[in-house]
């Protein structure tokens, strides 16, 4: 009786609208950290970096005298910042390949069933919370050109009879610049990978193995084709972090040797920010723009058209 | 012995036995219907003959080869309808039609031709080139039983198949499916929690409960000779009505058979019991009549009369009546175990 | 120098009784302070090399503050930061009020105040600046002093005294040409040691200093007094085709991804005989006790063909007055405290720092005219019997003479911003390294490396900053 006494007082003063109950409204303010973020971290600096490209700044100084494409025109003929271009594409390419194929094979070994995943999966994503400039400080001692541990134990093991000058060959120095964005990249890569093949439901699965196909059949024409909408998320977000990456270039061989191995990130830092010269830093920097936009585009329709499929 | 064979087979996971000692023999080109609530391990008991369980102990023998662990669900023979269909979301229907058949290696013309008359079998045929999400449920399904049938298997599996469809889409389907194995005769194994297609579909129903087959036999074995008191009361709505007759038994009666008295013939060698009706429900068809018999005391659940349209005594709550249930009818059980006895003296 | 004149002289006499310090420092700026409206000073500067004298020096600052009743804050940062830092706050518009660099700041020179008065009364007060320390400070075609230091540090050779000795020349290399004869024998009796000559040709500062004192060893230079572009010489090409022969030979391409601590330890680890290095190293060495310490000797720069033989300083301290300081005048005034306590300084580093004032290291009470040379002969004391436990006492004698034969890195034109931008990118060890590993020939590598420094100059000279 008194529950219902209370129901009914209850109907007779019915609460007002609150803030919850606004589904437009509370989408909107929460949106906007987010979106205020965006606009005072990533949208500021990108306005200002586009007018730098197009000043001659110096040094720090944000007055900006127009001077057209003149920036534009003083790197383009640039032989470094040409071998910056093949530099950023080929470290970019060759990382994401490899990242990709460790993270998918490592995902399926883990998505087979091990005891104690989660904690794998923990240990997994380590590399990728340590600070990069501490896992760069390890990498560079041992890749270091004359105590290297890599060489030392190689020497041990009997497999290398010279020296490798890591830092001190061009080809060398790429390779371990990849070795470190692929060790960083890819534990990240492997739990997108992951997720995306435990989203398969069982029964698809199941479904494969009953309709008789063998392990291969299973993994290319099942699991791969359904992970391709979340793995090219992963590769989209490999891309634009190694293509935009500083840290791994500088603190491993800081553009050397002979500044074979800068990359645009390093030499818009070296020529705007070191040498002063905040105009040429700017355009080099932005030069990754429409790049990184297509590559953009390119992998999102890629993603949504698999995903119209599924 | 029969096509395909279950010994004493268990299943065990971390302490619960989903499976727990089933023997089950099925005919070539029977239709075996798995009926059972959610839990009784009428499900693990199909996957287990799919080979996508392993069993812990007992054995399973398909077509005469023993289907030892090792052998994979491809080489069992076997197809599986599964309950969500897991029809391939990046595949358009052709290529989920034709994927066992890529899978089994057969040449390109033999797997357009043999898709293409399955589909035209279910009538899908001019939706092949379509994906998944551009199917409704019922087309879905239709393909998912077209990529079944397409491998032509020895058995077929079949797990809640219809429960995605509406109550509409379920009736017609049934009929099709029905009319399928009758076209194919192949053997099927269905799994259901759906008493009415189990009835509508089986050849013989096992009812399961807690991991154990507790009835087999033809739906009107199981509905009309119920084994015990869950098979009486799991089949049926509403289920069998059971009163307490003496210390060591249950009456049992189906509220069909629990009639007014004046509905029979005088003659007829009947049960008769005062019914005290409580409240009625009418469903156009029939009328669900609640209340207790006389005697009863007033906390016992409701015993519940089923009374067709074609009588059309007036029934009020309030009232008691004069009701009766043909002896023939009757059914006893045990109240200790359960199970079925011959009658209140045994 | 500076003409020395008479009220500079009485106002030094009177300083005399007035305990030289705290007194020198009121008379210059008590107006100043009491203008000011924050009362606090901010001042961002490197880790020093040798960490005992951060600790010197931060709480030297804030006593200071104390009995001004400013707010000292001094903030460290890696000597790499320095640059990206101050042009954020740059860019910022506000940070610290006085900042340090490792080299000349010029490219800053619109930011910062003249500190030409600073240095004006530091003269008045010390007697004249090293010339190389004003090359380094002062704009000579916009007649602005864009930095003011006190102190620069000299760029030794260091060499591993029992390796040379082993092959005859136990007093180490006096020409360049003497790294690759003596070179090639160490890497014959001693293989132990990886890389027998230590010379980086990386993109370090280290690098930077070295391959310039091969330049101008060699007759060439970047630019000529007057901040004309002279790069393009067969002086350059030859010195570069040397420095190929030497890496060749003598080094090996580890050097090409050293930074600026790894002379010092494949130097400590014995992987080198001989490197261009302070003797940061060498404290560092002493300090762990390390036994190549005792084996660790100096030479000064080396002689090229010419027969010249001049390296560049190692680092030259640099402070800058941003514009935006709150407290410039507060600035300025710790500036000249610090100049007041240089001996204190120089004894904090363990002598990596030398006085840019000579006359800063002169007894007080020393009259002005001989302030410098008084000075002078405190340092070179110093060097010449260590009290920081060399042994021998004289190991860094040769130190004593570093005037003689150190210059500013835009030698023999000052440093500007053109020079700066050219050094801060690495311009000159690349054009070695690229002909060192066979990239480009060394006329190539000139060619491609004048090419990218005309480009420079053009730029700084448009903005009005670079004569010539």
């Amino acid at each position: 009786m008194a529950l219902a006494e209370q129901l009914r007082q209850a109907r007779l003063r019915p609460a007002r609208r609150t803030l919850a109950d606004r589904g437009d409204l509370l989408g909107r303010i929460m949106l906007a950290p987010a979106l205020a973020y965006v606009l005072l971290l990533a949208g500021v600096p990108f306005v200002l970096a586009i007018m730098l490209s197009f000043s001659s700044a110096t040094a720090g100084g944000l007055e900006f005298h127009w001077v057209g494409l003149h920036n534009f025109a003083e790197i383009l003929p640039d032989p470094l910042f040409h071998r910056a271009i093949i530099n950023t594409i080929l470290i970019t390419v060759v990382s994401q390949i490899a990242v990709m194929v460790l993270a998918t094979v490592t995902a399926l070994v883990l998505d087979a069933g091990i005891r104690g995943m989660r904690v794998f999966r923990f240990l997994l994503l380590l590399p990728w919370a340590v600070p990069v400039s501490l896992a760069a400080l390890a990498w560079v001692w041992m890749f270091d050109s004359t105590f290297s541990v890599i060489n030392w134990t190689l020497r041990a093991l009997g497999l290398l009879h010279g020296w490798l000058y890591w830092f001190g060959d061009t080809t060398l120095a790429l390779t371990a610049i990849i070795v470190v964005d692929v060790w960083r990249m890819f534990p990240f890569a492997t739990v997108i990978v992951l997720a995306g093949l435990t989203s398969i439901p069982q029964d698809i699965r199941e479904a494969a193995l009953v309709d008789g196909a063998g392990f291969w059949r299973r993994v290319f024409q099942i699991e791969f084709p359904l992970i391709v909408p979340i793995a090219s998320v992963a590769v989209l977000f490999g891309i634009a972090f190694t293509a935009t990456d500083l840290t791994t270039v500088y603190l491993l061989t800081n553009g050397g040797p002979y500044n074979s191995t800068q990359v645009l990130s390093t030499l818009a830092f070296q020529r705007g920010i070191l040498g002063g010269d905040l105009g040429q830093g700017a355009a080099i920097a932005l030069f990754l723009l429409p790049v990184l936009a297509l590559a953009t585009i390119i992998l999102l329709r890629f993603a949504r058209r698999t995903e119209i499929g599924s | 012995m029969g096509y395909v064979e279950i010994r004493d087979l268990h299943k065990t996971f971390a302490e619960v036995h989903a499976v727990d000692g089933v023997d089950l023999s099925i005919e070539e080109g029977e239709f075996l219907v798995l009926l059972g609530p959610s839990g009784c391990g009428k499900t693990t008991l199909m996957r287990m003959i799919a080979g996508l369980e392993t069993p812990t102990s007992g054995e399973i023998v398909i077509g005469g080869e023993p289907m030892d662990e090792d052998i994979p669900p491809r080489s069992r023979d076997i197809a599986m309808v599964f309950q969500s269909y897991a029809l391939y979301p990046h595949k358009t229907a052709f290529s989920n039609i034709a994927f066992p058949l890529e899978a089994a290696h057969k040449t390109r013309s033999e797997i357009i031709e043999r898709v293409q008359a399955t589909a035209a079998m279910f009538g899908i045929a001019h939706l092949l080139q379509r994906y998944p999400r551009q199917l409704s449920g019922g087309e879905r399904q239709r393909v998912a039983l077209a990529r079944a049938v397409v491998r032509n298997p020895g058995v077929f599996l079949f797990d809640e198949p219809l429960s995605n469809l509406d109550a509409r889409q379920r009736t017609t389907a049934r009929v099709e499916l029905k009319q399928l194995q009758r076209k194919l005769g192949t053997t099927i194994i269905y799994v259901t929690h759906d008493q009415v297609e189990a009835m509508g579909l089986g050849d013989r129903v096992a009812v399961m409960n807690h991991g154990r087959v507790l009835q087999i036999g033809t739906p009107r074995d199981v509905y009309d000779d119920p084994a015990d008191t869950f098979v009486a009361t799991f089949l049926g709505s509403p289920p069998m009505n059971l009163v307490e007759l003496n210390e060591a038994t249950w009456l049992g009666f189906r509220p069909e058979r629990f009639l007014p008295r004046a509905s029979f013939v005088a003659a007829a060698d009947v049960a008769a019991f005062r019914f005290l009706v409580r409240h009625v429900e009418y469903l156009g068809s029939d009328r669900l009549v609640y209340g207790r018999l006389d005697g009863e005391s007033a906390d016992e659940k409701d015993v519940i009369a089923t009374v067709p349209v074609t009588v059309d005594q007036p029934i009020a709550a309030g009232e008691t009546y004069d009701f009766a249930v043909d002896r023939r009818a009757l059914r006893y059980f045990d109240r200790r175990s359960g199970s079925s006895s011959s009658d209140g003296t045994g | 120098m500076q003409g020395i004149e008479s009220v500079h002289l009485t106002r030094s006499t009177f300083l005399k009784g007035a305990g030289a310090a705290g007194a020198a420092a009121t008379t210059f700026s008590v107006p100043a302070i009491v203008r000011a409206q924050a009362k606090s000073l901010r001042i961002i500067t490197w880790s020093h090399f040798v960490p005992a004298y951060d600790a010197w020096f931060d709480p030297f600052a804030k006593a200071w503050g104390r009995s001004k009743g400013i707010d000292v804050v001094v903030d460290h940062i890696s000597y790499a930061d320095l640059v990206p830092r101050a042009t954020s706050e740059v860019a910022a518009g506000q940070g610290h009020d006085l900042a340090f660099f490792l080299s000349p700041p010029a490219a800053f020179e619109p930011h910062v105040l003249d500190l030409s008065d600073l240095a004006k009364e530091t003269e008045r007060r010390y007697g004249p600046m090293v010339p190389l320390v004003r090359s380094s400070t002062y704009n000579s075609f916009t007649k602005k002093a864009y930095g003011f230091s006190a102190e620069w540090t000299i760029d030794p050779g260091d060499y591993l005294k029992d390796a040379w000795t082993k092959v005859g020349k136990p007093g180490g290399p006096v020409t360049w040409e003497d790294l690759l004869t003596y070179g090639l024998q160490i890497k014959k009796s001693d293989p132990s040691i990886q890389i027998p000559i230590g010379i980086g040709m990386s993109q370090d500062i280290d690098s930077n200093m070295a391959m310039r004192a091969l330049l101008w060893s060699y007759g060439g230079a970047v630019q000529d007094a007057q901040e004309r572009v002279t790069l393009d010489s067969d002086e350059t090409v030859k010195a570069v085709e040397f420095g190929a022969t030497l890496f060749q030979q003598v080094i090996n391409p580890a050097v090409l991804s050293w930074n600026a601590a790894s002379n010092n330890q494949a130097f400590n680890a014995r992987q080198t005989s001989y490197i261009l290095n302070s003797i940061s190293a060498y404290r560092t060495a002493q300090d762990k006790k390390l036994p190549v310490a005792e084996n660790t000797f100096f030479v000064p720069a080396l002689k090229g063909p010419t027969g010249i033989g001049i390296a560049s300083e190692h680092v030259m301290g640099i402070w800058v007055v941003w514009k935006f300081a709150k407290n410039p005048d507060a600035a300025k005034e710790f500036l000249l405290h610090l100049c007041d306590n240089y001996r204190e300084a120089c004894m904090a580093s363990k002598l990596y720092n030398t006085p840019s004032f000579m006359g800063t290291c002169a007894a007080p009470g020393t009259p002005l005219a001989q302030k410098a040379a008084a000075g002078q002969r405190w340092v070179a004391a110093q060097f010449q019997r260590d009290p920081f436990g060399s042994a021998p006492a004289d190991k860094l004698a040769v130190l004593a003479t570093a005037e003689k034969w150190s210059t500013n890195i835009g030698h023999p034109g000052p440093a500007n911003p053109a020079i700066g931008e050219i050094f801060d990118t690495f311009v000159i060890p690349d054009m070695f390294a690229k002909a060192a590993t066979k990239q480009l020939t060394p006329k190539e590598s000139v060619k491609q490396s004048t090419a990218r420094v005309n480009a420079i100059f053009a730029k700084w000279r448009k903005a009005g900053l670079v004569g010539g």
